[in-house]
């Protein structure tokens, strides 16, 4: 037997500080919505949520796995518009629509994937967009099922009730938060579990060096196929939580290319391959997000006397930043790319590996 | 005849064709379990070409390669390493953002579902290369001599039963080559079956039971390695006719 070595590492696992920092922050946003009662405040969580569950699920597949993806809208899609058109056509409650929404989103996946995964690099890429823009396309003009670009409306939410009692009703947004609470917890678990697991080290493999990978005994196009189904049930059941909660869809919302922007985005300002760089990413865009839609920066720069508001910049900005906010996201993300290419919570633990080892180098001598 | 004295590899009338460039053909050799074989040619002699068909990168155009009885024809690579053939790349390839470990770890995981088990495998793979000293660093900062180390790490871990190295001794200084002659000798002791392609002639002479010489894509000699180097053909090949 060769003489055993303690390793330095921790375990692929999360450190003892994420975990504690993870539970604090998931008792903290349980209690949230007893102490604030702002709806406004309540949307920007729900909102920040959704955008967490998205990040995590393309994290697995992108940032692992190093699929770029720029087509998960129409899994996005398919879990808001099977979801939708069963409630609103059909009256089937929600929860139950959910089952083939997911089964739906695990089967397109497991075609679209079989077909996509041959391509590398740019090519898979482009043909993601190409699918996603069939949904689209199909969204828009199956209009018997799908009410084509007016899109569907849903003129309530069934409560939930048991044995004649009423258990959740689903008038205020409470219940909407405490549903996005749960499903983004429990893709960062799945994150968590994938990062430790075979299917999480294979996906890195494949990401690192296709051809390598496959020597070494991984079957390239079945372990990517598994990767985008999971990644894809967890994208289409944020899309069926985003339907109910807006209460309206139609294929641009729904189906359009900006989702999948934002989705890939999410992953990549927050760090890719990372168990929170999705969380990070959608924390940043959010707040960005709304401070721009909400004229928020503008009033910020008047109160600080930077900028007058009857000035002619103060008005410009006011008519005009509001729109721009795809705008400022491109101009974020050449600013991460070019500083932070491994994205923000990427570039924290770079400097904290290169701290560690300044610091190790320095006892050594 | 014995189960041992039937050949692990035997390679029958091997062709790969590039459109109009044939880049092998008809070789034909086989191996018997525990040997070295070493693989020698001029550059373009398509001994990368060979190691592609074996371990099905590419099918061969003609001929067939049988391991262990099994005809590999229309396999892919990660079937052939389930089979126990594994090859390392004459251009390595660390998966340069996992560390040392985590690279070796990926090997043992074809044998095993378990990550546990396979961090206790790999472990096991880089004491044997002398790398468990550096099983955290990240990969992709490794210097060449390691990386190599770490590529063999990496195939010993998938539990193989025929190694094929691509010259694993390209761009190493001379201690860093002893280093490496002594851990392919070290791999025979334990049973392995390897398959060499080096440009060392030296290290190759030392370390080969038998030598196959290929030679713009044919086989142009094979025997043991004293046979080699008095071949009048394998002699003109390497250094011209003016020699002869």
């Amino acid at each position: 037997m060769p003489p055993r070595t303690r390793t330095r590492t921790r375990a692929r696992g999360l450190s003892a500080f994420s975990i504690v920092a993870f539970i604090a922050a998931v008792v903290l946003l349980a209690l949230f919505p007893k102490f604030v009662e702002n709806p406004y405040a309540v949307h920007l969580m729900v909102t920040f949520f959704l955008a967490v569950i998205m990040g995590e699920a393309w994290n697995l597949i992108g940032g692992y796995g190093g699929q770029y993806s720029v087509g998960h809208a129409a899994y996005f899609g398919i879990g808001a518009y099977t979801v939708l058109v069963l409630l609103q056509t059909n009256g089937v409650a929600p929860w139950w629509g959910l089952l083939p929404a997911l089964a739906l989103a695990l089967g397109v996946a497991a075609i679209v994937g079989s077909i996509t995964f041959r391509l590398r690099g740019p090519y898979f890429v482009l043909a993601s967009i190409a699918v996603a823009e069939i949904f689209r396309l199909v969204a828009l003009n199956w209009k018997s099922a799908t009410n084509g670009a007016e899109g569907i409306l849903l003129s309530g939410v069934p409560p939930i009730v048991i044995g004649g009692t009423e258990i959740v009703n689903f008038s205020s947004k409470v219940p909407f938060y405490y549903m996005g609470l749960a499903l983004a917890v429990l893709t960062v678990l799945v994150t968590v579990w994938f990062q430790g697991s075979k299917l999480g080290y294979y996906l890195q493999a494949i990401r690192e060096d296709q051809d390598a990978a496959n020597s070494l005994g991984i079957p390239l196009t079945f372990y990517k196929n598994i990767a985008l189904m999971i990644s894809a049930f967890f994208t289409a059941w944020a899309g069926a939580l985003y339907g109910l909660y807006v209460g309206f869809i139609d294929p641009q919302t729904a189906v359009g290319l900006d989702i999948s922007v934002q989705i890939v985005l999410t992953a990549i300002i927050g760090g890719i391959g990372t168990v929170f760089g999705p969380v990070v990413g959608a924390a940043i865009l959010v707040a960005l997000s709304e401070a721009l839609r909400s004229n928020a920066i503008t009033d910020l720069l008047v109160a600080g006397g930077l900028v007058s508001e009857t000035s002619s910049i103060g008005i410009f900005l006011k008519d005009h930043l509001s729109h721009a906010h795809m705008l400022i996201y491109g101009f974020l993300v050449a600013i991460v790319i070019l500083f932070m290419p491994d994205g923000v919570l990427g570039a924290v633990n770079n400097a904290a590996r290169r701290r560690r080892a300044r610091a190790a180098a320095g006892g050594a001598r | 005849m014995s189960e041992t004295d039937s050949p692990i590899l035997d390679i029958q009338h091997v062709s790969k064709q590039f459109g109009g460039l044939a880049a092998n053909s008809d070789v034909s050799f086989s191996m018997t379990e525990g040997m070295i074989l070493g693989l020698i040619g001029p550059n373009g002699a398509g001994k990368t070409t060979l190691f592609n068909c074996i371990t099905g990168y590419y099918p061969p155009t003609k001929g067939d390669v049988i391991f262990k009885g099994k005809r590999l024809n229309g396999m892919t690579p990660d079937q052939v390493c389930k089979l126990g053939m594994v090859r390392t790349w004459q251009k390595v390839r660390p998966l340069a953002k996992l560390s040392v470990i985590d690279n070796v770890v990926v090997g043992a995981l074809v044998r095993t579902g378990s990550v546990p088990e396979a961090r206790e495998i790999a472990r096991e793979q880089l004491h044997v290369v002398k790398l468990a000293h550096k099983a955290d660093f990240l990969a992709g900062g490794l210097p060449i001599g390691e990386r190599k180390k770490l590529e063999v790490a990496r195939v010993l871990a998938t539990k193989p039963d025929l190694l094929l190295l691509d010259e694993v001794m390209g761009g190493l200084n001379p201690a860093e080559s002893e280093d490496i002659i002594q851990l392919i000798l070290e791999i025979k002791q334990r049973g392995l079956t390897q398959m060499v392609i080096e440009h060392d002639m030296k290290a190759i002479m030392r370390i080969s039971d038998r030598i196959v010489v290929l030679n713009s894509g044919e086989k142009l000699a094979e025997g043991a390695p004293l046979e080699i180097v008095s071949n009048p053909e394998v002699v003109t090949a390497y250094l011209g006719e003016a020699h002869t």
